[in-house]
């Protein structure tokens, strides 16, 4: 019993345990884990001992058999075929389901899988093709409603004959149906009577519309046809035995109406110029082509369809699989016994930072970033916290004042220069600025038209720009504020005014610039800003909490797999914790909260800001971002400009905000106005013109 | 600092006259803000790990660096009656801290400062009126209502039961005694509080179960003021007796 593994529990926990397991720890969490089903942190608790130790009783139950997993054999069966195809063939993936069916024929349990698959991989946004068959149509008529948005399904080919049920027509329709896409026919026969035939109806402008949505699709679902007589492509009419006899000698399979021989490679027939749908190039280009075949009769078609590379997610059953195995003399390698899973990594506790005394670094990052844009900003003279653009001020230019905790850099002395901010007041981390910077800043840059105070919404700068404005207000200064409110997870629409304004600031500090800039009004200056902040909307997600520089630890925990939806720009926690999802996720989940609010139409015009929480790399951002565009896209949004970077952090968080601002041709003219600053700029368009001639 | 405790007949309190040797000058206030500072500076990262939960974790922070910028700007006030320090205080307070912090206690000291001007030296029911009229000072500026998990949830019940204790004719330090009892029982509500408004708003439900640490931090400062009173009497006492 003496088992070197930390030893039996503590005494009292030795009280604890039920007779019934004899003095065995081993065996007692065994029980738990196995047969109660209990996390191992649970049963280190139950069992007053460590969690560790509770792995490693685990793990020597099994060592000494007390424990015996066992897979079924059908299933192993399964699993490891699915794992040797997936490996073979640099598969993506793999599901291989049981042959003989208890209940059910094939066909139908090969749907039901398809449609299982689907629906793990299927996206937002996402357009999918569709060939026809049976196996395709049972697929379409098992799957069930998906929770998904700006789907749209389009047939891979024309029609074929209505002899059969399973027409592309009919698979495309129903699978669009039954998940609430958008069916996108296309209209016209599969195959045409002559080359001339299909060259004229292509410059139809609805079939070419058509075929453009089939050339973006993102995922294909298709089924595999032998060329045996009884094959799909036979019965639907597709090709007689004379034709096959006289020109597809050396095809083994059709996908999606073309043909292919043992190879993979593309037989070209006389069919080739008068079929009207997906060809075989377009058909590999597409990200993930889901094939779903099964049978013996079709294990030398499913075989070349995997050697050409037309397919990367399959799913078919044991005999098949095995057969296509040994019809590739593929020989399963011995399994070496499974990796022992790593051990957790340790926390993060103290971050390491490159600080000299904290209770300088809020003044010496200043200082620094004074130095390195020092053509475009300087210290106002007198106060160490407030930062003015080098040219102004401008008399009789309404002074834009703009300003924050520090922490958010390049915020805010980044947005200060010609045709952004007159000037900026920063405060101490994440904490507003005290009214003396604002009012020195204001002070200096004020040219006789009035001033606009734009920062966001959190208490503290409200009460101190508030006080700022009392004493510019005594001192004859016309001082309006605009307090940005675009995060929409800090509060429900209905409270829209008691959002906090984060990343999206930059939107409105550049519009309110550019109106400054022109020579426009107070009043003018200050709507235009109103306008938009009220059409900007940010979303943010953290992996990381950031770390103060006094305490250089985490503002808040986050679990190893956990990542925090809606989160401030403070380092506070957000609104929601949930599992760690891939980046598409990620985006969707940022992106779908912004269309829930913003009342955008198709052919709408956007301005986009994918912005960095502080340690979120650029190349992480810009997987984001392709995913952001690729769902715009599908919604019908135009994007007019895109940022990408960090444009407004919380110190050293790692995360990404997603900023858009919904534009109107006023919002358009006045984003693109030029303007240069430390972290904006945008040249006027003779310069972009020049550049490229 | 008995030695330096002005007696000043005139002006102590009628209704105890023990206390008569607990005359309060400038030099004491600035004592007191420097045992306030001492005090927020030991609780920073315990408050900084309650803020960490709903807020930013730079509470502790902000109120301890504000406190030391009033001492800085204090000490060397020698002969300033105890308003001008409290107004002097507010100010440097407000320049160093900004946040939402510094306008609060801002207004705390400068709405106390504006109760106390004209007095050269006070006596220690004066003390115990600070806490009252801080958060008079806190209310009007924050525009919190109780039960919206502020400060004001530990300045509220620590202000009454302050005021109550005074009328009721308790002894100075046992008022701040209550009041601080007051303000712990008011901070630990706050546990059961949603947010409703200022940083910790944004998480809703999920304040829940956490300390305010805007109240946390009002009870570390309610303390100080008690703790120093009572030693004050004590020493007071002493040098009398």
């Amino acid at each position: 019993m003496a088992s070197g593994l930390g030893g039996r529990p503590a005494d009292d926990a030795a009280v604890r345990m039920p007779l019934r397991f004899g003095d065995d720890p081993l065996l007692w969490a065994s029980w738990l884990y196995y047969e109660e089903g209990l996390t191992q942190g649970t049963i280190a608790e139950q069992m007053g001992v460590s969690r560790p130790t509770v792995n490693a009783y685990l793990a020597e139950a099994r060592a000494r058999g007390i424990v015996n997993v066992e897979i079924s054999p059908e299933k192993f069966s399964g699993l490891s075929i699915a794992q040797s195809l997936r490996d073979h063939f640099g598969l993506q993936d793999c599901l291989v389901i049981p042959t003989e069916g208890v209940e059910r024929p094939l066909i139908p349990r090969l749907g039901e899988a398809g449609a299982r698959v689907i629906a793990r991989i299927l996206r937002s946004g996402d357009t999918l093709a569709v060939t026809w068959g049976r196996t395709v149509l049972s697929l379409a008529d098992q799957i069930g409603p998906l929770d998904l948005k700006d789907v749209r399904v389009v047939q891979a080919t024309g029609g074929t004959t209505a002899r059969i049920p399973w027409t592309p027509e009919a698979c495309a329709s129903t699978l669009a149906k039954a998940i609430n896409a958008r069916a996108i026919p296309i209209s016209a026969p599969a195959i045409v009577s002559s080359a001339e035939v299909r060259a004229m109806l292509m410059q139809e402008a609805v079939l070419a519309e058509q075929l453009a949505i089939l050339a973006e699709a993102d995922k294909i679902v298709m089924g595999i046809s032998s060329l045996r007589p009884e094959s799909t492509i036979h019965t639907s009419g597709f090709l007689d035995g004379t034709m096959q006899l006289a020109h597809y000698q050396d095809a083994v399979g059709s996908l999606a109406g073309r043909f292919i021989s043992a190879r993979g490679e593309p037989v070209i027939g006389p069919m080739h110029d008068r079929t009207i749908g997906l060809t075989l190039d377009q058909l590999r280009r597409i990200p993930q082509r889901i094939a779903i075949a099964g049978g013996l009769d079709k294990v030398a078609a499913i075989l070349a369809a995997l050697r050409g590379g037309y397919v990367s997610i399959l799913v078919t059953d044991i005999a098949t699989g095995r057969g296509i195995l040994s019809a590739e003399g593929y020989r399963e390698p011995p399994r070496r016994s499974a990796p022992q899973s790593d051990a957790p990594l340790p926390a993060r506790m103290e971050v390491k930072k490159f600080i000299n005394d904290p209770k300088d670094a809020v003044d010496e990052a200043l200082r620094g970033a004074l130095a390195a844009h020092e053509d475009l900003i300087a210290p106002v003279p007198g106060s160490t916290r407030a930062v003015r653009a080098i040219d102004g001020p401008r008399p009789g230019k309404v002074a834009v004042v703009i300003g924050g905790g520090a922490g958010h850099e390049p915020a805010f002395w980044g947005y200060v220069g010609p045709g952004l901010a007159d000037a900026a007041a920063v405060g101490n981390i994440f904490a507003s600025p005290p009214p003396d910077p604002i009012i020195a800043a204001t002070r200096a840059v004020q040219g006789g038209a009035g001033a606009l105070f734009i920062y966001g919404n959190f208490s503290g700068d409200v009460m101190n720009f508030d006080m700022a404005a009392e004493v510019m207000e005594a001192e004859g200064v016309t001082v309006r504020s605009i307090v940005t409110t675009d995060d929409i997870a800090s509060s429900p629409i209905e409270l829209r005014t008691s959002r906090r304004g984060v990343a999206g600031n930059v939107f409105t500090f550049k519009i309110a610039g550019a109106a400054a800039a022109r020579g426009l009004a107070l009043d003018a200056c200050e709507a235009l800003a109103r306008h938009a902040n009220a059409r900007t909307y940010t979303m943010g997600l953290a992996l990381e909490p950031c770390s103060l520089p006094e305490t250089r630890r985490p503002t808040f925990a986050l679990g190893p797999g956990d990542m925090e939806i809606g989160v401030g720009v403070h380092g506070e926690p957000g609104v929601e914790r949930r599992g760690i999802e891939r980046a598409d996720a990620c985006a969707d989940l940022l992106l779908d909260r912004i269309l829930s609010e913003m009342p955008a139409s198709r052919g709408d015009e956007v301005a986009l800001l994918v912005n960095s929480l502080g340690s979120t790399v650029n190349f992480e951002l810009y997987i984001i971002l392709k995913r952001v565009r690729q769902r715009l896209k599908a919604r019908g949004l135009r994007v007019h400009r895109t940022f990408v970077g960090a444009y407004y952090t919380s110190l050293d968080m790692a995360g990404v905000s997603l900023s858009m601002m919904h534009l109107d041709p006023e919002l358009k003219e006045l984003l693109d106005h030029p303007c240069r600053s430390a972290a904006l700029t945008i040249l006027p368009e003779e310069r972009i013109t020049a550049k490229a001639t | 600092m008995p030695g330096q405790a002005q007696v000043r007949l005139e002006t102590a309190t009628a209704f105890c006259p023990c206390y008569r040797m607990a005359q309060i000058t400038g030099r004491d206030i600035v004592d007191l803000f420097r045992l306030i500072a001492l005090r927020l500076s030991e609780g920073r990262s315990e408050l900084g790990a309650l803020d960490g939960a709903i807020g930013d974790a730079d509470h502790g922070n902000s109120m301890a660096e504000g406190f030391s910028a009033v001492v800085r700007a204090t000490s060397a006030m020698t002969n300033a009656a105890p308003f001008e320090l409290l107004m002097v205080a507010g100010r440097s307070f407000l320049s160093a801290v900004g946040a939402t912090t510094g306008p609060l206690y801002a207004s705390a000291m400068l709405a106390a400062g504006r109760d106390l001007e004209g007095k050269v030296t006070l006596e220690p029911a004066d003390v115990v009126r600070l806490v009252p009229a801080f958060a008079r000072g806190i209310a009007e500026r924050g525009k919190a209502r109780p039960g919206d998990k502020t400060m004001m949830d530990a300045w509220g019940p620590a202000a009454r039961a302050a005021t109550d204790a005074l009328n009721a004719g308790l002894a100075p330090a046992r008022c701040l005694s209550l009041a601080e009892t007051a303000a712990r029982e008011g901070c630990d509500a706050t546990r059961a509080m949603v947010a409703s408004i200022g940083r910790a708003a944004r998480l809703g439900a999920r304040s829940l179960g956490h300390v305010d640490p805007g109240a946390a931090s009002a009870v570390i400062v309610i303390a100080a003021l008690h703790e120093w009173l009572a030693d004050h009497e004590a020493a007071t006492a002493e040098g009398s007796g």
